[in-house]
């Protein structure tokens, strides 16, 4: 882990708990889940009522919201499953350095430069063109159980 | 016309309606019922259905079957011309048995023949066992708790909303397979463990054993089953309430994306066909007889393996199939024979009858009346 990453952890958790605990009944599609350690969104609620099976079930299929890659899993639905604390930050951007890493700047005035630029074509296209092109530009950041990506891009205006 | 000519054709014509016929008398049983006048005697009643026709006769010939099955010595055998001095010696002759094969279906374990099952599989009256899943966790549920009578024309959708599964005219709530997940899972993730660690590779029989020791309860087959060393064989396993807590099981431990890492709890099948076959090929001398409730996938399975000795001895299978569809269930015994799963000389019959009826009936007039015979000989083998 580097320095960085720990300066930011510390800083943004502040040592809250990076889960919380809910019914698995009682989370909907487009909720957010902890399926095998990752962070997920929702897609696709299925229960099935108590039964031969056993006691009622529900069957969650998710998004891992960083790495997009698709998980399932089964719970009792009078249990608990980690629903993780997913943030969405705006920072604007200063710069893209050349190893792939950008500057943004934060709320109160300092700079944030341990992210990298998105993996995604589009959203990487859209950042580093908009850029180029001298656009102003603020990154959406989304953070959860101690990682955080790019995940959108909005144009606030030409600089002048 | 004249009178020749009459006669001669008055003797064509009885000689047709007034076919002498083959004199019975000595080479067949009579037919003949119970007389209630002798009082009521179960015993003797039991005793007269081989003569009272149809499928009592049936019934009373697989008693008869069975008794044979039990009273077989390889001393009644002569001596092949190459066997060796050991299998001369008559002590050994005397000691060697029939290798009984059982087989029945799911329903007849959530019915009270599981109770008869679990006699003879307490007292070693078998060797082998053959079932379904639901041979399997009927056995287990029934240790958590009860099944209950119903009726056959409860409507499902109002059993639906109270949480009751119907077998026939038996109830079963669906509690019970709540506490059988709860009882279930963390044996899985033992034998889960034991996988990972000790490298065990699980097997059906192999995991029916265990859960029979787990269970540790004297009201259960498979308890005694596994006490007794009697290994139950159902390569269904999966096909039943235990494959629904198998799936379960494989969300929480098992990564399909990564299976080397994350295997999930893993069954093998071949591993037990291996073995169920090598329970007839390796029956030796001793004869083989069938014993099979029901039909499906336990009648095949039993029948198959006995074509691995060029077929079984006996054989008494009990259900109410019927054999114009070309299905196994209906099959008579004739023809596993053509299959070789049977021998052409073997003692056969088919009972058709729901087995909740026949099968006390009899293991009352065969194993349970020779118990005592049990303790003292086949114990000791």
């Amino acid at each position: 882990m580097s320095d960085e990453e720990h300066h930011f952890e510390s800083k943004a958790d502040a040592g809250a708990s990076k889960t919380y605990p809910q019914q698995a009944g009682t989370i909907r599609k487009n909720g957010y889940i902890v399926i095998k350690g990752r962070p997920c969104k929702v897609v696709e609620v299925s229960t099935s009522k108590t039964g031969k099976h056993g006691h009622a079930k529900c069957h969650f299929v998710a998004i891992d919201i960083f790495n997009a890659k698709k998980l399932e899993d089964i719970v009792p639905s009078s249990h608990n499953c980690d629903v993780p604390h997913v943030n969405r930050t705006d920072y604007q951007l200063i710069d893209i350095s050349e190893d792939g890493f950008v500057s943004l700047l934060t709320e109160n005035g300092n700079t944030k430069d341990d992210l990298r630029l998105p993996t995604d074509d589009t959203l990487l296209n859209q950042v580093k063109g908009g850029f180029e092109e001298g656009k102003d530009l603020v990154l959406s950041v989304m953070s959860a159980m101690g990682e955080e990506q790019i995940c959108a891009v909005k144009d606030i205006g030409t600089k002048t | 016309m004249g009178e020749a000519l009459k006669y001669s054709i008055m003797d064509s014509v009885r000689s047709v309606v007034f076919k002498e016929s083959e004199n019975l008398e000595g080479s067949c049983t009579k037919i003949e019922g119970y007389d209630f006048n002798k009082g009521v005697n179960y015993a003797e009643l039991i005793k007269s259905m081989v003569s009272t026709g149809f499928q009592a006769s049936n019934l009373g010939d697989a008693i008869a079957i069975v008794n044979q099955m039990l009273d077989w010595r390889l001393s009644h055998e002569l001596p092949t011309e190459d066997c060796s001095e050991e299998e001369r010696d008559v002590a050994y002759r005397e000691s060697v048995t029939c290798k009984i094969f059982l087989g029945f279906t799911s329903n007849l374990v959530s019915s009270g023949v599981r109770d008869t099952v679990r006699y003879l599989v307490q007292h070693r009256m078998v060797d082998v066992v053959v079932t379904t899943a639901g041979g399997i966790e009927e056995d287990l549920i029934k240790c958590l708790a009860p099944t209950y009578k119903g009726d056959f024309s409860l409507p499902g959708a109002s059993l639906r909303s109270k949480g009751l599964n119907r077998i026939g005219n038996l109830l079963v709530p669906n509690d019970n397979y709540c506490k059988f997940e709860n009882w279930i899972i963390p044996v899985f993730d033992q034998m889960y463990e034991e996988q990972i660690n000790e490298k065990v590779l699980w097997t059906p029989s192999k995991v029916i054993a265990r859960l029979g020791k787990e269970i540790n309860d004297e009201t259960s087959y498979l308890y005694w089953a596994y006490k007794n060393r009697i290994p139950v064989f159902c390569p269904g396993l999966t096909d039943g309430s235990l494959g629904d807590m198998l799936y379960f099981h494989s969300f929480k431990k098992g990564d399909p994306d990564n299976p080397d890492l994350n295997p999930g709890l893993v069954i093998d099948i071949v591993g037990d066909i291996r073995a169920m076959n090598g329970e007839a090929v390796h029956a030796g001398l001793r004869k083989t007889g069938m014993i099979i409730l029901g039909g499906g996938l336990p009648k095949h399975h039993v029948c198959n393996a006995n074509m691995m000795r060029n077929g079984a001895d006996f054989a008494v299978f009990i259900n109410t199939a019927q054999e114009f569809d070309g299905s196994d269930s209906g099959a008579r015994p004739d023809e596993a024979v053509s299959w070789g799963k049977i021998r052409g000389g073997a003692k056969t019959v088919k009972v058709h009858c729901d087995a909740t009826i026949a099968f006390p009936i009899l293991v009352a007039e065969t194993f349970a009346a020779k118990s005592k015979e049990f303790s003292q000989i086949r114990c000791q083998v």
